[in-house]
């Protein structure tokens, strides 16, 4: 009986629970992109990021661990979204993965060679796999509330999915590579139809644009009222500062429909 | 006649090289195996739909304290790693992904297994997104970043 095999699909889950790590399933990044992006020890050499401020940098802090109080239990803490979409290969893990205080993780399994050429992630890419469902991470804002932050892929034929992600969610952050547009316009569709405060992130790789902000703006045709920002996927204080533009359109939503 | 002499029958080897990350060339022209294991939803009886439809990706869970270890115990090891995850709050995507399983599956079985008095489910006040004063103090969480 060769042709019975047991299952190995439920065999992965408890001896690797880490395994399931975006680090682990796309392998190092073989391109110029290092380490994604975290500034888990911050590296020595390495002066971009100011010294820990008094304010206790709240990367290290263990997840959601609030001390293990055997008796009673500490209440969840209370969740918030915030969206990054963008076409394959714009760089939405590292996004996550910069800010976040795990490493990425993900809810589906990567897509392989199988699907290059349906989605090219174009000539200056190096990737051979790319997500088809989830990358998310988060960060405790504080003891009762924390903030994920769910990646999902900017074409069309994902839409099924953007209903459940975009209730409930504070804002959303489309990336773009300046070099490759036209991944985006689904879900920027999208966002405008469901009235969910979005502005638009443009990656610069390598600090190079291929087109400037004015030019994307045309070309993407959003509003004036659409933050178009420059950022840098791989830094930390970029994606953050990136972050805050979606929470004050979120911030702006919210106070209107409140004095309404 | 057993075929699985090798590696293959080792379980530790076998994940192993599931979860070998790509090396560039080599992997890709690897021919694909297809897909591996039962199909995600046998899992839920083929049910896609939860028993509650507003437990989203980053609704919480933790594990009911009054559930009996022996009860738990009888469960299907799958349901038995999600409650073992939720001893401390987790949101559902997580379980998914830690459990590796697809995000729809998850959905349906944390619907089980609160039914079931398993597990505890914290569907939130709704709608956080208009509320000012949560933006707020997002905002000056991330503000605290450095």
């Amino acid at each position: 009986m060769d042709s019975v095999r047991s299952p190995d699909w439920p065999a992965a889950p408890l001896g690797g629970l880490a395994a399931n790590s975006a680090a682990a399933r796309y392998g190092t990044p073989s391109g110029p992109a290092p380490a994604v992006g975290r500034a888990q020890p911050p590296h020595p050499a390495e002066p971009a990021y100011p010294p820990a401020h008094p304010p206790a940098p709240p990367a290290p802090v263990a997840g959601p661990r609030p001390e293990a109080h055997p008796g009673r239990r500490a209440a969840p803490p209370v969740p918030v979204k915030i969206l990054i979409a963008g076409g394959f290969g714009v760089g939405k893990t590292t996004t996550v993965g910069a800010i976040s205080e795990i490493a990425p993780l993900t809810t589906e399994a990567e897509m392989t060679s199988a699907g290059i050429g349906i989605d090219d992630p174009g000539a200056r890419s190096a990737k051979t796999t790319t997500t088809v469902a989830m990358d998310f991470g988060c960060v405790t804002i504080d003891r009762s509330l924390k903030l994920y932050l769910f990646g999902t892929p900017g074409q069309a034929r994902f839409g099924f999915m953007w209903d459940d992600l975009a209730r409930g969610a504070l804002g959303a952050l489309v990336v773009v590579d300046s070099s490759r547009l036209d991944d985006c316009y689904p879900v920027v569709d999208y966002f405008e139809q469901a009235g969910l405060p979005f502005v638009v992130g443009v990656n610069a790789f390598d600090g190079r644009l291929a087109l400037d902000l004015d030019a994307i703006r045309w070309a993407l045709a959003i509003g004036e009222h659409v933050p178009l920002v420059r950022f840098d996927a791989r830094d930390r204080l970029s994606v953050r500062d990136t972050l805050l533009v979606v929470l004050d359109r979120a911030l702006q939503r919210a106070t209107r429909d409140r004095g309404a | 006649m057993t075929p699985d002499a090798g590696g293959e029958g080792d379980p530790e080897q076998r994940v192993r090289i599931r979860l070998r990350a790509p090396v560039a060339g080599a992997a890709a022209s690897a021919p694909d195996p297809g897909p591996e294991g039962p199909r995600p939803f046998v899992l839920t009886a083929g049910r896609v739909a939860s028993a509650d439809p507003a437990i989203g990706l980053e609704t919480q869970v933790t594990a009911e304290p009054g559930a009996s270890d022996d009860e738990v115990a009888l469960l299907p090891p799958e349901l038995q790693a999600i409650i073992a995850l939720c001893a401390e709050p987790i949101s559902v995507a997580e379980i998914s992904a830690r459990t590796r399983l697809h995000f729809g599956v998850t959905r349906v079985l944390v619907g089980d297994l609160r039914a079931a008095g398993h597990l505890e489910v914290h569907l939130g006040p709704g709608d956080g997104a208009s509320d000012p004063e949560l933006i707020l103090r997002v905002i000056d969480g991330l503000r605290a970043i450095s």
